[in-house]
């Protein structure tokens, strides 16, 4: 049986999905196989050599998780990736409040925010907190002037994702930190998406909970991070019960490959971060200038100065996304988020900027990032090109 | 000072300045374990201070803060015994045991 090489994964197939998910870089996997063989020991094993030696590399690891954000090695808690970062830093901030008598119970956080956040918010309503959903603008921004409106009402909490998974839009996390800050809330920010194409820095953004994601940032899936305010201190009530490790807030022996896997993703992000933006920048502008050039009435989702390199979200005049997806099998795009993407409901996030179900339904997210050449761009382009031409007028 | 035991009991004990609520704690018999005798390396000396002296004690040190971070039962006036010195501003201190402490199984 023969394998398919990392990062090709066969050569018919053209990856433009990076924000479901990237390809562990190779420096990555390479880093991480002495771990699951020769040094196998438990980090938590304090007290022979191999456990020791297994520690230094998992806080080795931290160092370069909370350089990537301007943290300091201690404020950094590993987990098994970002939706169990959003699930603890939610509803344990939630818990810790209500268990020290505060009296706030309201939770912001906006409509387009990754299904684990809007789950981990809205199931706190049954725990006798109140959640508030933002609406955003048609370019996929937080209105500060809504945030505002919102903390009317003393908030415990606002969680608002760095970088939307579909649409790639950015937002303004240090003003909105500044204006929750203002009303005596916390927050939060779902960073998955931004960690390692942007810069972030907790401390010039005043970022109190941020979490991260492994494999979105060519990393291995199955790790990512916590990042937890050490001043003013951010309490948590911890989700699992057990060996108290990572300063209690997380049980469980920490997987040592996968979070050397994940320090040296960070390490490569922060080293590489500015060129690979540069060049994935121009890849999207030459995709962009192709389809535009071919497709009258193109339309861009999201705003256009306010988004990573990485990420175009389309709508096309004609056809359907399944239709052109059908159309073009060699390509890997999407419709929605990864974990919608199988739904046969349209995006709530394309719904969220104002679309209608048939022009959400004409709508592609395509993903560039680390290994995509130019020769990729070009063959997606000249793929979605023709399947659009033999799509039927909307 | 006073302390109130885990049953409720106020028990009064000598203050002297100059030592901690842990040392004053194990010359009377209380019990709170310290099992770090006071080198900022365990919670097991985590008191709860009465809310009308928490906010005279000078605010906690961050070593302190990562203590609490992995005390049990920590509540919003917690502190560890053995970083709170009696002066004479805290003449009359009271401070209550906490319903029990991370080293569970020597409890």
């Amino acid at each position: 049986m023969t394998h398919p090489r990392p990062n090709r994964p066969a050569e018919r197939y053209i990856y433009l999905d990076y924000q479901a998910t990237t390809p562990c870089d190779p420096r990555v996997v390479e880093a991480m196989l002495p771990w699951f063989t020769e040094s196998f020991g438990n980090p938590h094993s304090a007290e022979h050599a191999m456990g020791r030696i297994a520690e230094a590399a998992v806080e080795h690891a931290r160092g370069e998780v909370a350089g990537l954000i301007g943290a300091e090695a201690r404020e950094i808690v590993f987990t098994s990736g970002a939706t169990e970062s959003n699930n603890i830093a939610i509803k344990g901030a939630a818990r810790f409040a209500a268990r020290m008598d505060n009296p706030r119970r309201r939770i912001v956080t906006a409509v387009t925010e990754h299904k684990c956040v809007l789950q981990a918010v809205g199931d706190l309503a049954e725990e006798g907190f109140e959640p508030v959903f933002l609406p955003v603008g048609a370019d996929g921004l937080v209105d500060p002037d809504a945030l505002r409106a919102a903390l009317a009402q003393p908030t415990l909490l606002v969680s608002v994702m760095a970088v939307n998974n579909e649409i790639g839009v950015v937002q303004d996390i240090a003003a909105l930190a500044a204006i929750a800050h203002a009303a005596g809330a916390l927050l939060h920010t779902d960073a998955a998406q931004a960690a390692g194409k942007i810069a972030l820095d907790v401390e010039a953004q005043s970022i109190d909970l941020a979490s991260i994601s492994g494999h979105k940032l060519y990393g291995p899936k199955g790790v990512g991070a916590l990042y937890v305010r050490r001043r003013p201190r951010v309490r948590l009530e911890p989700l699992f019960s057990g060996g108290g490790q990572e300063r209690g807030l997380r049980s469980g022996t920490l997987p040592t490959p996968l979070i050397v896997g994940l320090g040296e993703a960070c390490r490569l992000a922060a080293e590489e971060m500015d060129a690979e933006a540069a060049r994935i920048g121009t890849l999207r502008d030459r995709l962009l200038a192709r389809l535009d050039a071919a497709i009258p009435g193109l339309i861009l989702n999201g705003s256009r100065e306010q988004r990573i390199p990485g990420n175009v979200n389309l709508t096309f005049p004609a056809g359907s996304a399944a239709a052109l997806m059908a159309a073009a099998p060699a390509l890997c795009v999407s419709t929605g988020s990864a974990c919608s993407s199988a739904a046969i409901e349209p995006s709530y996030v394309l719904r969220a900027l104002g679309l209608g179900d048939a022009a959400a339904g004409r709508t592609l997210r395509i993903g560039i990032g680390r290994f995509t050449s130019a020769a990729d761009v070009d063959a997606a382009a000249a793929l979605l090109i023709e399947a659009h031409a033999a799509a039927p007028v909307a | 000072m006073t302390f109130i035991e885990r049953d409720g009991t106020r028990r009064e004990v000598d203050a002297p300045l100059g030592l901690s609520v842990l040392e004053i704690a194990h010359r009377h018999g209380i019990d709170i374990e310290g099992a770090c005798e006071g080198s900022l390396a365990c919670s097991t000396c985590h008191v709860v201070v009465d809310p009308t002296w928490f906010a005279k004690l000078e605010a906690p040190t961050e070593d302190e803060e990562d203590m609490l971070d992995l005390a049990f039962d920590l509540q919003r006036t917690s502190r560890l015994g053995c970083q709170i010195v009696m002066t004479p501003g805290l003449d009359g201190l009271v401070v209550r045991l906490p319903a029990g402490s991370r080293n569970m199984l020597n409890a």
